[in-house]
């Protein structure tokens, strides 16, 4: 055994190897990345978001949303994920800057929503849908979300805020309206402010999808 | 006993000592309060986790069941269910198995029990704030960390209490050979901190910027996996394997060899949970070249166990202990080779974000790992209370009732799962098949957890009757049967 | 250099330190000599190699 310096070296370096490649390295680099300048609108890129966004971030996480929806789109022409829509280019590391937890995911058992604010930006949809998410898509899965929303009667002027067009069981009646909390508002305001759809140059936009 | 002097641990004597039977009982017995009392608080939180897992199982399939409830929706069960049978079942048995073994291994009786008590108190009561926490609404949605704030810090202090000991164990244990079991229990319980404490500073107490923290929290999650649960699921099927057989390991030189690889290959495999995510290519490349590397350890493991098993395999027919074992020593192969598999780009592609994956989760914990934890405790409960298990029926049921659940909801999930990714992979298909296809492979996996829980009841009804010393009475503790005495049992499947 | 960054820094020495003096140790003590020896380590004169010990309770007419 007259290799043996030789070899503690070796176990050496792969036992740490893995702890300086998964955590230090990501946190002393990654954690340092800073947002780009936008030379076409002067802003940054990814772009700042709203306070209420960053308080939805909250319901999102307190929901356990991530545990059906992934906020990823993966590389092409490994996965089809760009095919299918979920975004314009893969996502990178400089995406996630302005998120205080990275919601990544796991699961796809609803769909991805790295663009969802792009895709449906439409506020009214989505109170609608997380009011009671199989009367905008009726063979959906999701659970409802109505604790986050108070049906009271009106009296005098509807409020300015009430969800419309509800159908289905838990619709209000003639007389009643469904109000988002402040949770809810803040959730849509988050859900809205996920899009993707600007340039970043390590990210190119694939020429065909 | 008296704790030996630190002088006499300084410089201990080098002869090794054969243990007689009265002593053995003597440190058996040592290890009686604290391993009980993880015991059975593991078995409550057990019963809690698959309640919670089984409602959140039901809910895919039928969204409106008690919607109602901000506490009881789809996204606190699940990570509440997670967190209840990782931390409240999984980590305090293992925790239980792993102080009976060092004491038996280190050939002393258990030091400092109060020490113990202590932690399996204070871990409990972090385990009861962090489900609470995580069912009013303050987990924190990274996944395998979901406890709050203020549950980890107390968790972390009952489990200080546990590394300090196994040091103290470790050093104060009689001189002679370490058997390869402690050397995977002494590394779990030393890398266990260190993953926990890291992943904990990094991601709740100070968090890093969002991009590092998907690598962190992979790292994590899966070296709970791997550098806590398997070595000690490991040094359990190293142990009583033989032990109950009465024939040594096959290859004593495997493995060692199978434990130094799999500390060195396994630690760099949790980027693989995140192939084709927002991270540089390299370490995802990284990761799936050491998820191929473990086929090392695994192969090593699985020849030894053979081989040991090889012409004892009619042992499984009166030992409840090692029918147990088996099928979780055999559950770790499969596992292990399917994670491999699994970080293959080409196949991760189509399963990656599927109920595939939650099916490889279940195999672990539950047919390699729980499984692992059922036959062990089988031998371990009647050497500390000097009772005998009180019905063989019974045993037979609990061992068929898990058998057949986990290898319904393993399969129903797979294939599932492959349908639900070709659909989500395919461009021609829409998003409504993906849930269709799934669909009735859920329902299955709704009625395994059926049968799952009803295993564990039985088990919990015999832990209970053992605490309680109920049913027939035995002529002494299994310990002191004879062999020759026992030969006239009836054997039955 | 950040807070993060000494602990990272000191984390990798403890870490690495101690899997290096464990395989050290280990070598230097005979853990990996006479292997034959050591898995028979778990049996004693008592529970001797080749007496099962573990089965299924006997029924109650015994």
């Amino acid at each position: 055994m007259n290799k043996l310096p030789l070899i503690f070296v070796g176990i050496f370096l792969t036992f740490t190897s893995a702890w300086i490649g998964l955590v230090a390295y990501p946190t002393l680099n990654l954690g340092e990345m800073q947002p780009l300048p936008d030379e076409e609108t002067g802003g940054v890129l990814p772009p700042t978001t709203s306070g209420l966004a960053v308080a939805g971030q909250k319901v999102y996480a307190s929901s356990g949303c991530v545990y059906c929806h992934s906020q990823q789109v993966r590389w092409s022409p490994l996965s089809t994920d760009i095919a299918k829509g979920l975004g314009p280019r893969q996502t990178v590391a400089r995406d996630y800057l302005r998120e205080k937890v990275a919601f990544l995911g796991t699961m796809r058992t609803g769909p991805d929503l790295s663009n969802i604010g792009a895709r449906q930006p439409d506020t009214n949809w989505h109170h609608q849908h997380l009011f009671e998410p199989r009367t905008v898509t009726d063979w959906s899965i999701m659970p409802s979300y109505r604790y986050l929303y108070k049906t009271q009667k009106i009296e005098g002027q509807p409020s300015s805020d009430a969800v419309q067009g509800l159908r289905g069981p838990h619709a209000p009646k003639l007389g009643y309206e469904v109000v988002p909390s402040e949770e809810a508002k803040a959730l849509v305001a988050y859900l809205l402010s996920l899009k993707k759809n600007y340039k970043l140059p390590e990210s190119p936009e694939p020429s065909e999808p | 006993m008296n704790s030996p002097s630190l002088l006499s641990s300084l410089n201990p004597s080098t002869e090794p000592d054969a243990l007689d039977s009265i002593e053995r009982a003597e440190i058996d017995a040592s290890t009686r309060i604290p391993v009980l009392l993880f015991f059975a608080s593991a078995i409550f939180w057990l019963l809690v986790g698959s309640s919670l897992g089984l409602v959140s199982a039901w809910k895919m399939t039928n969204p409106a069941l008690l919607d109602s409830f901000s506490w009881l929706t789809f996204g606190r069960l699940r990570p509440a269910h997670l967190n209840a049978v990782i931390y409240g079942w999984a980590t305090p048995a293992a925790i239980g198995v792993g102080l009976w073994l060092t004491a038996r291994l280190c050939r002393i009786p258990l030091l400092h029990s109060k020490l113990l008590i202590s932690a399996a108190i204070i871990w409990n009561l972090g385990i009861l704030l962090g489900i609470c926490g995580i069912l009013i609404g303050d987990g924190r949605s990274i996944e395998w960390l979901e406890f709050p704030a203020y549950s980890t810090p107390i968790l972390f202090i009952a489990y200080a209490f546990i590394g300090i000991w196994t040091i103290i164990m470790f050093r104060f244990r009689k001189p002679g050979h370490i058997y390869v079991s402690q050397w995977y229990l002494f590394a779990a319980f030393l890398w266990f901190p260190w993953l926990y404490a890291t992943a904990n500073i990094l991601l709740v107490w100070q968090p890093v910027q969002g991009p590092a923290q998907g690598a962190i929290n992979w790292w994590y999650a899966h070296n709970v996996l791997g550098l806590w649960f398997t070595p000690i699921g490991l040094a359990a099927a190293y142990y009583f394997i033989p032990k109950v057989i009465g024939r040594p390991i096959h290859s004593y030189y495997l493995s060692i060899l199978g434990f130094w690889s799999l500390a060195l290959f396994y630690s760099w495999n949790g980027m693989h949970h995140l192939i084709g995510g927002p991270f540089p290519a390299w370490m995802v490349s990284a990761s799936v070249v050491a998820s191929m590397m473990m086929f090392i350890p695994v192969i090593t493991t699985a020849i030894n166990h053979h081989m040991t098993m090889r012409g004892h395999f009619e042992s499984l027919q009166w030992s409840p202990t090692l029918r147990f074992i088996v099928f979780g020593a055999v559950s770790y192969t499969v596992v292990s080779l399917q994670g491999s598999s699994m970080a293959i780009p080409a196949l991760n592609t189509i399963t990656h974000f599927t109920d595939y994956t939650i099916g490889h989760a279940h195999l672990g914990l539950y047919a390699f790992f729980t499984m692992i934890l059922f036959g062990s405790m089988y031998y371990i409960v009647p050497r500390l209370v000097g009772w005998e298990w009180p019905s063989a029926t019974l045993i037979r049921w609990h061992f068929w009732l898990s058998a057949v659940g986990i290898l319904l909801m393993v399969g129903a999930l797979t294939l599932g799962g492959l349908l639900q990714g070709l659909a989500l992979y395919d461009v021609a298909s829409t998003f409504r098949s993906s849930l269709e296809f799934a669909n009735p492979f859920r329902v299955l996996r709704g009625i395994s957890g059926f049968i799952l829980l009803a295993g564990q009841l039985v088990f919990a009804f015999l832990f209970v009757q053992m605490l309680l010393k109920l049913g027939a009475p035995k002529k002494g503790p299994a310990l002191f049967t004879k062999p020759a005495e026992q030969t006239n049992d009836t054997v039955a499947i | 250099m950040t807070a993060g960054a000494i602990l990272l820094i000191l984390g990798f020495f403890f870490l690495g330190g101690s899997a290096l003096f464990a395989i050290y140790w280990a070598a230097k003590t005979g853990q990996f000599s006479n292997v034959s020896e050591g898995a028979a380590t778990i049996f004693d004169e008592d529970e001797p190699v080749g007496t099962p010990t573990d089965r299924f309770p006997a029924k109650k007419s015994q």
